[in-house]
């Protein structure tokens, strides 16, 4: 006979197991209907993303100072020459629009005219603009300002006022966004234009009401305190095509987005009655803005991960005087993580990612900012790759662990483990490589895929 | 079960705490390996989804065999002890 305590409890365990049950039912079907609106995450309060006073690897040394901003396709030339002895970027460039022909009337997978042009068509936006004209203009484009509009700037506490930015960032195509106080150390010395033989103009930050961008300067007003870091997350699947003109596609649109959310978010704070200056790659270095806002930590790539989408994004950010409440770095184990894997660096294919267990202060070249602890990269093999390559490359991005799409629970469960718990970090990454992540997939069967597979950003 | 000439006797054994609980972790288990699955797929990770996919059959397999083996009855382990 079976008691009525007993018969109770099987019940109440019965009834919690289905309603487990219903629920992870209901979640399966859920993962199995076509994905919805686009994707916009909201950075939740997380136990193995936690909040710290510092960015993980902050520290510098004294002779940590602000980069000379001289961009890597500047230096390419002089590079090559110390380098090698010979050669320039230019010939280089020639050699391989040549063999790109040859490609395309090959029809070589990856690289076909249909292949190229999709990048082609979401470099527009990118490629249109540049620093302080047209979409990235350093002043007010088109928007009418509260006086025009018969009204005074908008005010409120600094919470509500970053909430108000960080939803308009969201609305225009924001995956994370973040708020730091500006550090003039990360802002670069110089700003090189298109010609490389053109002279860099000087970074200044001075005592102005609204931000200039002269024959020879670009001037910041000092009043700006606060800036605004966007990460721009990148089709993943479309990404995993690389290296090919076909992947190379994820990049470019990356990049016109960051142009398109960060124009739009500083016409909306020049519209609240406050100035903002947009800007992608160029005037400020992104990854310690964004390691200071708390969107990610810095890694063996010498670049930014996410807890959400790992190292496939594009930063952008927005410098203004608006007042708002400021973010904190975070800590969700990348470090420790990067210290054991080291899937990026055997999956380059220019061997330009360093190896060492530990990050130190030791750089590789000119492009590699001094005084500050990393595991520097070799920019020079890895522009050289491009160059042979015929495409931007991006194969560190996919191959890392923390690249993921969105569909599987258990990357969020293997990520909190890795923040967690340290010590299991080889297990995890050994996991990762029995599972098959990171693998290039057929660039052929992107224009045939089901629309909806992996697809983020 | 047993029989007699007019009547069967049905016992409905009670399973123990701990075996409920084995239950349920390998239901959850078994959810967690099939959304996975699912998920894999959908991001286009086919050997995530094939692994998946195996690990949550051989998890199926073997909690039914745990589930429905006979299990010995008092009088059985009496008699064999």
């Amino acid at each position: 006979m079976i008691g009525k305590s007993n018969r109770t409890g099987r019940r109440a365990f019965l009834k919690g197991g289905g309603l487990v049950a219903a629920g992870g039912a209901l979640s399966s079907i859920g993962a199995l209907m076509p994905a919805g609106k686009p994707e916009v995450r909201e950075r939740k309060h997380t136990l193995w993303i936690r909040s710290v006073d510092r960015p993980t690897l902050s520290e510098t040394t004294p002779n940590y100072t602000r980069f000379s901003g001289r961009n890597m396709f500047a230096l390419y030339p002089e590079l090559k020459a110390q380098h090698d002895g010979e050669g320039s970027l230019e010939a280089e460039q020639k050699s391989a629009e040549k063999r790109s022909a040859q490609e395309m009337n090959e029809r070589k997978p990856g690289f076909t005219l249909a292949d190229r042009q999709l990048g082609s068509g979401a470099w527009t936006l990118m490629h249109n603009t540049k620093p302080g004209v047209g979409l990235l203009s350093w002043t007010r484009i088109s928007v009418r300002t509260p006086t025009e509009l018969g009204t005074q700037r908008h005010s409120a506490p600094p919470e509500e006022m970053a909430n108000l930015v960080k939803s308009a960032a969201r609305l225009y195509g924001a995956g994370l966004v973040g708020i730091s106080p500006m550090k003039e150390a990360y802002v670069n010395l110089k700003q090189p234009g298109d010609d490389p033989h053109e002279p860099a103009k000087d970074v200044v930050f001075a005592e102005v009401d609204v931000p200039a961008v002269t024959e020879t300067q670009h001037v910041i007003p000092k009043k700006m305190k606060w800036v605004v870091t966007i990460a721009i997350p990148m089709d993943i699947d479309l990404l995993s095509r690389t290296p090919t003109t076909l992947g190379e596609a994820a990049t470019a649109l990356g990049y016109s987005r960051s142009v398109f959310v960060v124009a739009s978010l500083a016409e909306f704070i020049r519209g609240l009655g406050y100035e903002a200056i947009p800007m992608v790659n160029d005037t400020a270095q992104s990854v310690p803005f964004a390691m200071e806002a708390g969107i990610g930590e810095l890694s063996r790539l010498n670049k930014l991960v996410t807890p959400e989408f790992g190292p496939a994004v594009r930063l952008c950010k927005v410098f203004t005087d608006m007042p708002m409440a400021c973010d904190k770095p975070i800590d969700f184990g990348v470090v420790d993580f990067c210290k054991h894997c080291k899937k990026c660096a055997e999956a380059c294919p220019s061997h330009a990612l360093s190896f060492d267990d530990e990050p130190s202060f030791k750089t590789v070249g000119v492009w590699n900012n001094p005084g500050h602890k990393a595991w520097f990269e070799d920019s020079y093999k890895c522009l050289q790759y491009w160059q042979k390559s015929g495409t931007s490359c991006a194969v560190c991005l996919t191959s890392c662990p923390y690249t993921k799409g969105d569909q599987a629970w258990i990357h969020e469960g293997v990520k909190a483990v890795a923040s967690i718990a340290p010590a299991v970090d080889p297990i995890l990454k050994t996991m990762d490589d029995a599972f098959g992540y990171g693998k290039e997939r057929a660039p052929e069967e992107w224009w045939t895929k089901d629309g909806s597979s992996g697809r983020r950003g | 079960m047993s029989e007699s000439a007019e009547s069967f006797t049905i016992t409905i054994r009670k399973r123990p705490w701990w075996g409920w609980t084995v239950a349920g972790l390998w239901l959850l288990a078994e959810l967690l390996f099939v959304q996975t699955a699912v998920g894999s797929m959908r991001e286009g990770e086919g050997r995530a989804a094939m692994i998946s996919w195996i690990v949550a059959a051989v998890l199926l397999a073997a909690g039914l065999v745990a589930w429905l083996r006979p299990q010995r009855t008092h009088k059985q382990a009496n008699a064999q002890s």
